[in-house]
C-alpha cells in the first residue's frame, strides 16, 4: 500500500506540476467568461462604434413612414418621390450621405413587402427593425380597417402565452410545483460532467502508459512494485489531478459569479439572488418569473442526486479508464492506439448519446435499460436521476456497475502486465485475448 | 550454498519456449556473467529473477529462501533499455526510485546526495532529466540502481552507453560494490569486459544452459593446445610432436605452434628448447569472444 501511495503521489504531481497544468487551471476560468462576454462586448461596440445611419423612405402609401422609429443607430428621413429610377438617382446624389432607401408600395397592405436599396450590405439590425414597426403597423391599421370598436383589445385578449406548472403529488399526498425544464438541464449537465471527465482523464492515463513504455522506464519500476500498482497508482493519481483542476475552476467561477453578480446587482440590470429584496429596479414580472424557477429548483431532492453523481462518477471513471490503462500498455507509440481505441470510443459516444436520447423520455425502456447495463449505466441514470427513479433500479445499477467495473479492472490489469513488457509488434485484439490467459 | 540459486526454470509463450529447463548458481560476493546471443532467454531469465514475470516451473533461491516479492526490495536492476521519467527532476527521480525499493524518505535523500557528489552530479541535482547528456543520464540510471545499496545487482550490459572514460568509472564502482559484499549479475555481449571483471559465467543459447563455470576453467576447457613461441630461428615442423600453424595476424612475430595429441607443454618446449634459440613462449588460451562462437556456432549446427 505504501508502493501504491508513493506511485498515487508521483503520477499527481508530475501533472499539477507541470507548467501547463497551472496556466491551463488559472487560465480556463477567465477564457470561458471571456468567450461568454463576446456577444455582450460585441453588442455594446455595435451600438456605441456606429454612427447614426440615415436612411431615405419613399412612402408611396403615405402613412407609414412615421411609424419606423429614429434611434441611435439608424435616422429615417421621408422624401418625396414615385419611382425606382428616382431613388436611383436620390441615392448617387447624396453621395454616401445616406446609406439605403427603403421603399414602401402602395400596396404594402396586401402584399406585405418593403424594399430596400443600398450599394452597401444591409444590416439585419435594419431589417429587423423595419420588420417589426411595419408589422404592427400594419396588424394595428388592418384591425382599424375591419371597423370593429375595440378589436384590438379584443384581440390582445385572445392572443394567450401558455406557461405550464408541473405539479407533483408527493408519497404524503403534498403537492410541490417541479419543473422538468430544470430537472433536465440537471440530468444532462451531470451526465455531461462525468463522461467529459472520464473521456479527459482516460486519454490521458493512455498516453502516459505509452510514455512510460517508450521511455522503458516501465521496466525499472515495475522491478520495484507490482504492475497492478502501478497501473492503479496512474488511475487514481491522474483522476485526482483533473479533481484538483475542476475543484480549482468551481472556487474561482464562484468567485468570479459573486464579483460579477454584485456588479451587476448594483446596476440592477439582472435580478441576482441577492436582489430579490430590492424590487425597486426589478419589474414584477421577471421576479415572480425568478422566484418560481428558484422554488421549482429547490423543490428538487438534491442530497440523493449528489451521492449518486460520486458514486456514478468513481465507477465509470475506474470503468473506462482501466480500458484505456490496457489499452495504452498494448501499443509502442501514441499513434497506435486508434485502431484499439475505436471500439471504447463507440461505446463511450453512444453511452454519451443515449443519456441524450433518454432525457426525452427519462421513464422509457430504453432510459430503463441502458440506466442498468453498466457501460452505458454511469451516464444515462444521471439524466434520469432527477426524475425520481425506484430504489431497486438504482441498487441493481450500481451493482452491476462495480461489479463489472472490478471485473474489468482485474481482466485490464492482466493485460497491461504484459502489454507493459512487450514491444516491437502492434497487438491486435486476439493478443490482447491471448495476454488475458 | 550459493546465494542465488536457480534451478530448472521453464518459462513458455505461446509458440515458443524462452527458458528450458534453466539452473544456475551465483555464488556470493562474486561479478556473474550471464551471456548468451540475443534471443538465448537472458532477458525471461532477468525477468524472472526480478520476479517482474514468473517462472513456469523451477524455483529461485536468494540466500537460502525461496524468493517472495518481498524480496525485490534486495535486488537492483539496471535494464539494458534505459528510461528515466524526462519530464521530472534529477533528485526527485533517484529518490523515488530509492522509495519505491522501500528506503524511507529521508534515507533516500541521504543516499541520492552521496551518490551525485561522487559521480560529480550536484549542480544537476534539480535539472530535469531531459536537460542532461545521455552519459549523465546512465550515470542517474545506475544511481537509481544502487541507491537502496542491495546485496543482488543486476546489470544488464551496463556499459553501453557509456564513453571509454565513464565506462572505467562504472567499472570500479561496480568492483568496489562487489568488495562491498554485493553480489552481481552481469549480462553482455561484451567479451572483453567479461574476462576483465567476471569471475564465473553461464552462457545461454536457445533458452538451454550451454556453458557454465568459472571463467578459468571455462578457458581449459576450450584450449587448443596452442603455443606462440618467441624465437630468432625458423621453426620446421615436427609431425610427431607439433604442426605449424599461419601466424596471428597481430603478433606477426611469434611463431604458432599446435600440440599433436597427448603431447605435454613441457616435452614440447624442452625439445624446442634443445633444438631452437628460445626467447620466450605462451601457451595460447582462447579469448571468451572466442569460446563464445565457438559453442554458440556449434551447437546451433548440431541443431540442423
Amino acid at each position: 500500500m505504501n508502493k501504491l501511495r508513493l506511485i498515487i503521489a508521483r503520477e499527481y504531481m508530475s501533472i499539477v506540476g507541470r507548467k501547463s497544468f497551472i496556466i491551463m487551471t488559472l487560465l480556463f476560468p477567465f477564457l470561458m467568461i471571456a468567450l461568454g462576454s463576446i456577444p455582450v462586448v460585441m453588442a455594446y461596440l455595435n451600438d456605441k462604434g456606429d454612427q447614426t445611419q440615415q436612411i431615405a423612405v419613399i412612402d408611396e402609401t403615405g402613412h407609414y413612414a412615421a411609424a419606423l422609429p429614429n434611434d441611435n443607430k439608424f435616422n429615417f428621413v421621408a422624401i418625396k418621390g414615385d419611382t425606382v429610377t428616382n431613388a436611383r438617382e436620390f441615392y448617387d446624389k447624396a453621395n454616401g450621405s445616406i446609406s439605403a432607401v427603403i421603399i414602401i408600395p402602395r400596396d404594402v397592405d396586401s402584399t406585405g413587402v418593403v424594399n430596400i436599396y443600398s450599394e452597401g450590405t444591409i444590416i439585419p439590425a435594419l431589417e429587423s427593425t423595419i420588420k417589426s414597426a411595419l408589422t404592427d403597423t400594419i396588424e394595428s391599421a388592418h384591425l382599424a380597417a375591419m371597423g370593429i370598436p375595440n378589436l384590438q383589445q379584443i384581440v390582445e385578449k385572445a392572443h394567450v402565452n401558455i406557461d405550464i406548472h408541473a405539479i407533483k403529488w408527493s408519497d404524503t399526498g403534498d403537492e410541490e410545483e417541479s419543473s422538468t425544464g430544470i430537472a433536465i438541464f440537471l440530468g444532462i449537465a451531470l451526465s455531461v460532467i462525468i463522461f467529459w471527465f472520464v473521456f479527459f482523464s482516460g486519454t490521458m492515463i493512455m498516453n502516459n502508459v505509452v510514455e512510460e513504455k517508450t521511455n522503458r522506464i516501465v521496466e525499472v519500476v515495475v522491478s520495484s512494485c507490482r504492475p497492478f500498482h502501478l497501473m492503479m497508482g496512474k488511475i487514481i493519481g491522474v483522476g485526482l489531478s483533473v479533481l484538483t483542476q475542476m475543484a480549482i475552476w468551481i472556487v474561482l467561477l464562484g468567485i468570479a459569479g459573486t464579483i460579477g453578480g454584485s456588479l451587476l446587482g448594483m446596476t440592477g440590470a439582472v435580478p441576482g439572488a441577492d436582489m430579490m429584496g430590492a424590487g425597486a429596479t426589478v419589474t414584477p414580472e421577471v421576479e415572480s418569473e425568478f422566484s418560481s424557477f428558484m422554488r421549482q429548483a429547490l423543490a428538487i431532492n438534491y442530497t440523493p442526486i449528489i451521492i449518486n453523481f460520486l458514486l456514478y462518477f468513481v465507477e465509470g471513471y475506474l470503468l473506462y479508464c482501466a480500458i484505456f490503462a490496457a489499452l495504452g500498455s498494448a501499443v509502442d507509440q501514441a499513434s497506435d492506439t486508434s485502431q484499439l481505441l475505436t471500439p471504447v470510443m463507440l461505446l463511450m459516444f453512444f453511452a454519451f448519446y443515449a443519456a441524450m436520447g433518454c432525457a426525452e423520455n427519462p421513464d422509457g425502456p430504453m432510459a430503463f435499460w441502458c440506466s442498468i447495463i453498466p457501460f452505458t449505466s454511469p451516464t444515462v441514470m444521471m439524466v434520469r436521476l432527477p426524475f425520481d427513479v425506484p430504489l431497486w433500479q438504482i441498487i441493481l445499477s450500481h451493482v452491476l456497475l462495480i461489479i463489472t467495473a472490478l471485473g474489468i479492472v482485474w481482466l485490464a490489469a492482466r493485460i497491461y502486465r504484459r502489454g507493459i513488457l512487450s514491444y516491437g509488434k502492434k497487438a491486435s485484439f486476439k493478443d490482447l485475448f491471448n495476454w488475458l490467459k | 550454498m550459493a546465494y542465488l540459486d536457480i534451478k530448472n526454470v521453464v518459462k513458455r509463450y505461446e509458440g515458443h519456449t524462452a527458458l528450458a529447463g534453466v539452473s544456475m548458481e551465483v555464488p556470493e560476493g562474486c561479478i556473474y556473467g550471464l551471456l548468451g546471443p540475443n534471443g538465448a532467454g537472458k532477458s525471461t531469465l532477468i525477468r524472472i529473477i526480478n520476479r517482474i514475470i514468473a517462472a513456469d516451473e523451477g524455483t529461485v533461491t536468494l540466500n537460502g529462501k525461496k524468493m517472495t516479492d518481498n524480496d525485490i526490495t534486495h535486488i537492483g536492476y539496471l535494464p539494458e533499455e534505459r528510461g528515466l521519467y524526462k519530464k521530472m527532476k534529477v533528485g526527485d527521480q533517484i529518490v523515488y526510485l530509492g522509495r519505491l525499493k522501500g528506503l524511507t524518505k529521508a534515507d533516500a535523500v541521504a543516499s541520492m546526495h552521496w551518490w551525485l557528489d561522487r559521480f560529480i552530479l550536484k549542480e544537476w541535482e534539480n535539472k530535469k532529466v531531459e536537460e542532461l547528456s545521455k552519459g549523465m543520464q546512465q550515470k542517474v540510471q545506475f544511481i537509481g540502481t544502487v541507491i537502496h545499496r542491495p546485496p543482488l545487482l543486476i546489470f544488464d550490459e551496463p556499459f553501453s552507453g557509456f564513453d571509454p572514460v565513464n565506462a572505467e568509472q562504472l567499472k570500479v564502482e561496480i568492483l568496489a560494490l562487489r568488495d562491498q559484499g554485493s553480489t552481481i549479475l552481469f549480462s553482455t555481449h561484451n567479451m572483453a569486459s567479461v574476462e576483465e571483471v567476471c569471475q564465473q559465467i553461464t552462457l545461454l543459447n536457445h533458452a538451454q544452459v550451454v556453458l557454465t563455470g568459472s571463467v578459468e576453467e571455462v578457458k581449459q576447457q576450450h584450449k587448443k593446445n596452442i603455443i606462440a613461441v618467441q624465437t630468432p630461428d625458423k621453426i620446421e615442423p615436427n609431425a610427431a610432436m607439433f604442426t605449424l600453424l599461419p601466424p596471428d595476424p597481430v603478433k606477426k612475430a611469434d611463431t604458432r605452434i599446435k600440440l599433436a595429441a597427448g603431447v605435454q607443454v613441457r616435452d614440447a618446449i624442452s625439445w624446442l628448447n634443445e633444438h631452437y634459440h628460445l626467447t620466450g613462449f605462451t601457451e595460447v588460451l582462447p579469448s571468451m569472444n572466442e569460446i563464445f562462437i565457438e559453442t554458440v556456432k556449434s551447437k546451433n549446427t548440431t541443431e540442423q
